[in-house]
């Protein structure tokens, strides 16, 4: 019998389809096609406060994919040093990635954007960094903490054998890491990276409190100035909408591409 | 034959799994070319004896010389030593994400600066004596598991070992394809190869062994040539264990 205990695996970025999960295909097109409907009849019907509201938020957009890429770089090193901290055999490198990953998993993002923007520049002497770079270091900050432990995780789902006949070869555990294990590891760690890029996109909403101009943030100015406040939040819950769809799309499509080699 | 300075030597070398004594004292040298086969029942220690010889498993007690060097000792470049240890395991452990080509021609190319061009070249030579040049751009996960562990002993051959060490390289193999790789095994070995094989392929160590060991619970408990030990067995524990696997 087996012992295995049940493990709900639930993550809060976009579902990534799976080629085979017929469900969840059509449920991706289902919401696809009505975010697009809906948008097409919403500007048709009403083209006065919905087209112009749809011209007004691009810049937002950009911002938003601007914040998220920078965040999620940052967030790439982070979580690649950790993680490679977390299994170093080092005692206190371990603890130092530890520790960061306890301490930022304990604090609310909302809490560490406030902490970063705000309470940082009350200490004497510092002076308030820019919106945008307290956005990105806060939630590269973040995310990296949660990309250590997907890196953690990739790396060691590589068979231990894999080390074995690198290091038996000479390689050293530098090499063997860079050469053998992440260009392996990279395929686990990807599909996460992918959903954790999409989670760190809706989160990026939360910038829009330190007058970063986000699509959120654009929205927000929309609906101030003309009190179209219903369609404005409409439209802009819209695009995160079809945003995030389109790339859960895409990092499926990387998924499935990434196991090349394991065609028989 | 003692005038010959043994190219591996163990000396005394104990190792412990928590309580268990995977090793006991034992000690074991090597000539250059000389085949020597360890077997014994599992958990008997062979395999862990010989992954200490290079080093992937450290010893509790006791020294081991690989052509001289001290691997034991923490100030010897174990990464070089390895170089002249090629390794092949029961798992094969080919890298999935290279070709097979790329398998062989990896480490040369990193660790020794062969040219790529000449690694390659180098590398067809070899899997043409493994017979499987053809499969040289496949990905490993496509071949065969008796290809997979011929060209795992191409990718160790690819470094120019001195020594080779197999790690009952045909136990994970299904039986039609046993006969293949250790078709290959005994071509090296006729080649002169030093060997050190782990295997429960009684047949392989009766063709090809000088030496015959057998382990029991961390010791070695006999040793001496296939004639001898297959015919004439003197402890009743090598009795025992050859009367269940032939």
């Amino acid at each position: 019998m087996s012992t295995t205990p049940l493990s709900l695996d639930v993550s809060d970025g976009a579902a990534i389809p799976r080629k085979k999960d017929r469900g969840l295909f059509s449920a991706w097109w289902l919401s696809f096609i009505g975010a697009l409907a809906i948008t097409a009849f919403l500007c048709i019907t009403r083209p006065d406060p919905y087209l112009r509201i749809l011209a007004f938020v691009p810049d937002g957009i950009l911002v938003t994919f601007q914040v998220t890429t920078l965040s999620i770089l940052l967030a790439l090193v982070l979580g690649l040093i950790t993680g490679l901290g977390r299994i170093s055999r080092n005692r206190a490198l371990n603890l130092i990635a530890s520790t960061y990953v306890e301490v930022i998993r304990g604090i609310p993002l909302l809490v560490q954007l406030f902490y970063i923007y705000y309470a940082l520049a009350a200490i004497p002497y510092v002076s308030k960094l820019p919106p945008l770079a307290s956005a990105v270091i806060a939630m590269g900050f973040c995310y990296g903490a949660y990309m250590g432990e997907v890196f953690r995780a990739g790396i060691e789902s590589i068979d231990k054998g894999q080390t074995e006949a690198a290091r038996s070869l000479g390689f050293n555990r530098r090499q063997t890491m860079l050469l053998v294990i992440l260009p392996q590891a990279w395929r686990t760690i990807l599909p996460p990276v992918g959903n954790e890029f999409i989670a760190l996109l809706k989160d990026s909403s939360l910038v829009s409190i330190l007058a970063v101009a986000d699509l959120l943030r654009r929205g927000r100015e929309f609906a101030g100035e003309t009190f179209f406040y219903f369609e404005a939040y409409t439209i802009v819950a819209l695009v995160y909408l079809v945003i995030t769809l389109v790339l859960s799309k895409g990092v499926s499509h990387m998924e499935s591409r990434l196991n090349y080699y394991d065609r028989h | 034959m003692t005038d010959i300075s043994p190219i591996i030597d163990i000396r005394n070398v104990s190792k412990l799994f928590g309580s268990l004594r995977a090793l006991n004292n034992v000690s074991l040298s090597i000539r250059p070319s000389e085949k020597v086969v360890i077997i014994g029942p599992s958990g008997s220690g062979k395999s862990t004896l010989l992954r200490t010889i290079n080093q992937l498993e450290q010893v509790d007690q006791g020294t081991i010389l690989v052509d001289g060097q001290e691997v034991t000792s923490p100030d010897t470049d174990i990464n070089k030593v390895r170089m002249e240890l090629g390794m092949v395991f029961q798992s094969f452990n080919l890298f999935p994400h290279k070709t097979v080509l790329e398998n062989l021609t990896m480490a040369p190319i990193k660790l020794k600066n062969v040219p790529k061009l000449e690694a390659e070249s180098r590398a067809m030579g070899l899997l043409k004596k493994v017979g499987i040049q053809e499969k040289a751009h496949v990905y490993p996960t496509m071949l065969s598991g008796g290809q997979q562990q011929r060209v795992a002993i191409a990718r160790a051959l690819a470094m120019q070992p001195k020594i080779m060490l197999f790690d009952e390289p045909t136990s994970a193999l299904d039986p039609e394809m046993i006969g293949e790789v250790l078709d290959v095994m005994v071509k090296l070995a006729r080649e002169g190869m030093t060997m050190v094989v782990v295997t429960h392929e009684m047949g392989f160590a009766r063709e090809v062994a000088d030496r015959v060991v057998f382990m029991d619970a961390g010791t070695i408990i006999e040793e001496g040539t296939p004639e001898h030990f297959f015919t004439a067995p003197r402890h009743d524990r090598a009795k025992l264990f050859l009367s269940q696997i032939l």
